[in-house]
């Protein structure tokens, strides 16, 4: 006769708190772009090639640029909230 | 929900059967684990005094917090005796230190795993072997605490192999990496002392790093401490590549290397850890001309070294103190022992934190 037995779950879930994401733009003419580099290999290349693109089609305004000292570390709490207070809209991407 | 979280209650009529269900339910590295029943649990528990929900580290990036009731959870699978968890837990909120950076380690391409290194009278009392066969199997105690903090990565940080966790090759140390540094025989400045730590406490200290290569020299300081620079410095390593750093002056990731050094300590009589350490800080260094062959460097278009790049040395380690040096191994040979970091030093950074 098998028995029965109470095993503790060793893994973990996710706690993810509801979040409203932030309205998309109408458009980005005369907008305000941020850039997080992660400073990966090639990053830059591509986000400054990026960069003149939406520059010449989309007519931006404005660019703020943020490289992080680390790839692989998180983007400083500070330069998110610096982004977001002075910009419409942040790219992020990783080159690699 | 108990008070060990989520609880899954399942029936065996053997240990065969306890041990597949544990497989069927995808919580093993791959090997046979030790069914977390909850009174097993418990039991660590409540040797190491501690409250299953109480929050041992969070992992940020992945939304997780890591309770204590999870970190006994997976020791027990791991195999781990009870007067284990004390360790376990130690290595688990010195992994989950934001200097630490696990979301790097844990889920980069580099495959990393996290070696746990052991100070002080803990080591003695847990029989912890910091002897013959320092790396390889054989010992309950190393075997078991390092295989708990796998089992953590993979279970409780989400670190799943081919999800979160992309190493391309990995290494043998993911299934299991602790060591402790015999620190009872030599006259070396324990690891744990030199990070600021009293000699009567007992330490974790976990490095995020690639697999130890083994030094074969023997004979003379001079001569051991030469072929460990030399091996250190080899190309290939996250020290001498480049690149995922931000400071646009660093030429080269630089990180800092784990260095084990084995047999009588009788041989270093001469030498401090603080000698060793510069000795071998001085000669941990690649010429610009190989950085370039190997394309870590920019090359000149006609891909010719250029002048004085011979002579021109980078070096791979930030500073001397970013030298981990242990003394431990067999006490036949002075065989020596490299381990690389994971990356940069301003990705992850060594940690050390007391065992209560």
């Amino acid at each position: 006769m098998a028995q029965e037995h109470v095993l503790v779950n060793p893994t973990t879930q996710a706690i993810v708190a509801p979040f409203d994401g932030a309205p998309r733009l109408p458009s980005l003419a005369g907008t305000r772009l941020g850039i997080i580099d992660d400073s990966k290999r090639n990053a830059d290349v591509l986000l400054e090639e990026l960069v003149d693109l939406l520059r010449t089609r989309y007519e931006i305004s404005d660019v703020k640029w943020h490289r992080k000292p680390s790839a692989s570390r998180p983007a400083d709490p500070k330069a998110i909230q610096d982004l977001a207070r002075d910009c419409d809209s942040v790219i992020v991407a990783i080159g690699d | 929900m108990t008070e060990f979280g989520e609880t899954t209650t399942v029936s065996w009529n053997d240990s065969l059967e306890a041990i597949e269900k544990c497989y069927e339910l995808g919580w093993t590295d791959g090997l046979p684990v030790v069914p977390p029943t909850q009174e097993r649990v418990a039991e660590f528990l409540q040797r190491a005094g501690r409250q299953a929900g109480e929050v041992v580290g969070e992992i940020r990036e992945r939304r997780r917090e890591i309770t204590a009731g999870k970190v006994a959870a997976n020791a027990v699978m791991a195999g781990c005796l009870p007067e284990h968890l004390p360790v376990v837990l130690a290595a688990t909120e010195a992994m989950l230190d934001p200097v630490f950076n696990l979301v790097g380690p844990s889920s980069s391409m580099g495959g990393a795993a996290v070696l746990v290194i052991v100070n002080g009278p803990v080591a003695g009392q847990l029989n912890i072997n910091s002897r013959n066969n320092l790396f390889g199997p054989g010992n309950r105690a190393n075997a078991t605490i390092g295989r708990s903090i796998r089992l953590i990565l993979m279970n409780a940080c989400a670190a799943v192999p081919g999800l979160f966790d992309r190493s391309v090759i990995g290494h043998p140390g993911k299934f299991s990496y602790c060591i402790a540094e015999a620190d009872t025989q030599t006259h070396w400045t324990p690891l744990h002392v030199e990070r600021g730590f009293s000699p009567d406490r007992s330490t974790v200290t976990v490095f995020a790093s690639e697999s130890p290569r083994q030094v074969r020299a023997t004979g003379y300081p001079d001569a051991i401490l030469h072929a460990i620079a030399d091996a250190a410095s080899s190309l290939g390593t996250s020290m001498s590549t480049s690149g995922s750093v931000g400071d646009p002056s660093a030429r080269l990731r630089q990180g800092q290397v784990a260095v084990t050094i084995a047999g009588a300590s009788s041989l270093w009589t001469d030498w401090s850890k603080d000698q060793v350490k510069a000795y071998l800080h001085a000669r941990i260094k690649r010429s610009v001309a190989d950085l370039k062959r190997a394309q870590v460097l920019p090359q000149s278009p006609e891909g010719t070294p250029d002048a004085g790049d011979e002579e021109t040395y980078v070096s791979l380690v930030p500073e001397p103190d970013d030298i981990l040096l242990v003394f431990a191994g067999g006490e036949e040979s002075n065989m020596s022992s490299v381990i690389p970091s994971w990356g940069p030093k301003v990705a992850s950074t060594a940690v050390t934190k007391e065992i209560r």
